[in-house]
């Protein structure tokens, strides 16, 4: 049976599950063996789904220290043999993946976004030159195949619940990094785009009356994104930017006002139920992925559309 | 203070062009710049060696002999000195064998801080920089949008990191590897006219794999642990869409749509 290590990332923890669903394609469902590494005090959901869970006593590492947390996936590597470690792709995650690859002496792929199983090799996915390409990666050498996985990328379906053996590591790290945290303070975005089932994005074409949107979003109960063309103009903040230089969001309604659908936006659309696009012209390439195109003014579209929902609801 | 600042030149990849019908990549030939990241972490240490000149500012690129011109251009930029990492053997390195070979030769020279770039542009893994700290024994940071130039020196930097939900100030030990990204805006500064055509073969080292005692077997893609198979353009799957004006049969068709798929709670 294969041993598949997966890393849960304390600051983004309803994601871990999906990582079940990388390992699923690379050995197919229920042909392996499951251990997720969290910390003690994280909230864990993950019993179930999981056939092991290894939970990080309190005060043997720093959350936030990449190499003691590396000491300890070394630690457990040599004493299980993982086939493959996942991690997740998060500010965390790609810091510790590089670390823990070069200790292991095995290869690693960044930022994967799909495996296409081959029967004798697999093909690990993932963007590259800003999205503007995809490349295929074979892992060589007999270390385990490491990857670090985009967030949002792989949606897992939960299978049958499984008999979760639950292990508390408890043997003190060797190394620790000599980096305090001396302030932190909030962004002034704190919305995450990538939480929010409904995404109301605008682009290039709303940039007059990008502040419209809000309001949209809000009757929709939704969040406001943005293309980068926007980013740049300094109209929008970065924290919202959709694509490849940007986040990659599944929300269930993604509402395209005025955006174009350049490859590197493209790049951050991943398993999105509908799509309504609103643009002048109808071959704009985003058109074509939508489920509903409104050919016409988006400032115009917003107003009626708000319009009707207002009646609605008096 | 040293500071060494470890830089790679890469494809500009506005020049690539996607045929997409062929899938295909044109635009082998494409411009070659400075990863932007790296321009920003190199812009900052040049701002440090500017109010202290006894500040030593070495740039290290591992890459092919074609990027000599541009690593001259660097020296040119009141660098103390360039240092090229370049072996027809270390073509097709990954991370794991570049930043092995970066840190080799590093160890050998006297640093206080490694500043690098966050990601480049056409691999954008991140890896090197992480990789090279560990080769070094060494704390390292991602995400640096800002360095306080007061608490910096060879002892200690403080430093802010941008992520989703904050911002964050980190003290670190020196010597460490600092990780720049462009959000933190350095700019670098033109060349003076006179040292334009300036002569700096002196500046600007050569450093084989034979120099760093790297055997074949060990480095390029037969020391890899990932090879890129093939590269192809992103493409997506085309819905049946259904197309509407802004009129009010229009509004409605959306109205209903959003209604029915419970995005309109009253
Ligand atoms: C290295 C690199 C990384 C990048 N990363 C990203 C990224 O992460 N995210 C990203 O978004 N982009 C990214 N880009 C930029 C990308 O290539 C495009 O330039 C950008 O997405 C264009 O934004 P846009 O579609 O909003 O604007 P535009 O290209 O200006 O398109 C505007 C659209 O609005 C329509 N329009 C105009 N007026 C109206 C109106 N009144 N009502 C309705 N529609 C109207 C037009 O028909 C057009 O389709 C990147 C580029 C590079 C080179
Ligand atoms: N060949 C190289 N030579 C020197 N520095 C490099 C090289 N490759 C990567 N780097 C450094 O590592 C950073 C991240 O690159 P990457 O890991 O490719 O995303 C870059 O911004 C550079 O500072």
């Amino acid at each position: 049976m294969k041993k598949t290590c997966i890393f849960q990332d304390t600051e983004k923890t309803e994601n871990t599950t999906d990582l079940l669903e990388v390992a699923d394609r690379i050995y197919g469902p229920g042909q392996f063996e499951s251990h997720a590494v969290l910390f003690a005090d994280s909230f864990d959901r993950l019993c179930g789904s999981f056939h092991h869970i290894i939970r990080v006593a309190e005060g043997i590492v720093d959350r936030y220290d990449p190499r003691g947390i590396c000491d300890i996936l070394e630690n457990l590597h040599k004493k299980s043999g993982f086939d493959s470690i996942l991690i997740p792709g998060t500010s965390m995650g790609q810091m510790i993946a590089p670390r823990l690859a070069k200790r292991l002496q095995t290869g690693l792929v960044a930022g994967v976004t799909d495996i296409k199983n081959q029967g004798d090799h697999i093909e690990i996915i993932r963007p590259a030159c800003s999205g503007k390409i995809l490349e295929s990666v074979l892992h060589k050498g007999d270390g385990p195949l490491m990857m670090s996985i985009r967030p949002n990328a792989f949606a897992y379906t939960p299978g049958d619940s499984l008999q979760t053996v639950v292990f508390a590591y408890t043997e003190p790290v060797k190394s620790c990094s000599a980096v305090t945290r001396l302030h932190v303070r909030k962004n002034q975005h704190t919305c995450d785009i990538r939480d929010s089932d409904v995404l109301i994005a605008g682009g290039g074409g709303v940039k007059e009356s990008f502040s419209k949107l809000y309001g949209l979003a809000e009757a929709l109960n939704g969040t406001v994104a943005a293309s980068r063309k926007l980013v740049d103009q300094g109209i929008a903040p970065r924290s919202i930017q959709v694509g490849q230089s940007g986040k990659t969001v599944s929300p269930k309604l993604y509402m395209a006002l005025g955006i174009h659908g350049s490859m590197q936006h493209m790049a951050g659309l991943r398993q999105i139920e509908s799509v309504i696009s609103v643009n002048t012209a109808v071959n704009a390439p985003v058109c074509s992925l939508s489920d509903i195109v409104v050919q016409g003014d988006a400032k115009e579209f917003i107003d009626r559309l708000m319009k009707k929902i207002a009646v609605y609801r008096s | 203070m040293n500071i060494i600042c470890v830089v790679k030149f890469v494809p500009d990849v506005d020049s690539i062009v996607c045929d997409v019908e062929n899938s295909t990549l044109t635009g082998k030939n494409a411009r070659v710049v400075l990863n932007p990241d790296d321009a920003c972490a190199l812009a900052f240490a040049l701002g440090v060696k500017a109010g202290d000149p006894d500040c030593f500012v070495e740039v290290v690129s591992m890459g092919p002999m074609s990027v000599r011109p541009h690593m001259e251009d660097l020296v040119r930029l009141s660098v103390d000195r360039g240092t090229l990492i370049s072996d027809p053997l270390f073509k097709g390195s990954d991370t794991l064998v570049t930043s092995a070979v970066l840190g080799r030769y590093i160890a050998t020279r006297p640093f206080d801080c490694l500043l690098t770039g966050n990601r480049s542009l056409d691999g954008g893994s991140a890896h090197v920089p992480v990789q090279l700290a560990e080769t070094l024994g060494l704390d390292q940071m991602l995400g640096i949008i800002r360095i306080d130039p007061h608490r910096f020196d060879s002892t200690r930097a403080v430093f802010e990191v941008e992520d989703e939900k904050t911002v964050t100030t980190y003290e670190m030990a020196m010597p460490g590897v600092l990780s720049v990204t462009r959000q933190s805006g350095y700019k670098l500064p033109y060349v003076s006219l006179s040292d334009m055509r300036r002569d700096v073969s002196d500046e600007l080292v050569i450093i084989t794999s034979q120099d760093l005692g790297f055997s074949q077997t060990e480095v390029g893609p037969a020391g890899s642990r990932t090879k890129v198979v093939k590269t192809y353009p992103q493409t997506y799957e085309k819905k049946d869409r259904h197309i509407v004006g802004t009129d009010e049969e229009g509004i409605s068709y959306v109205f209903n749509f959003l209604k029915q798929k419970g995005f309109l709670v009253r």
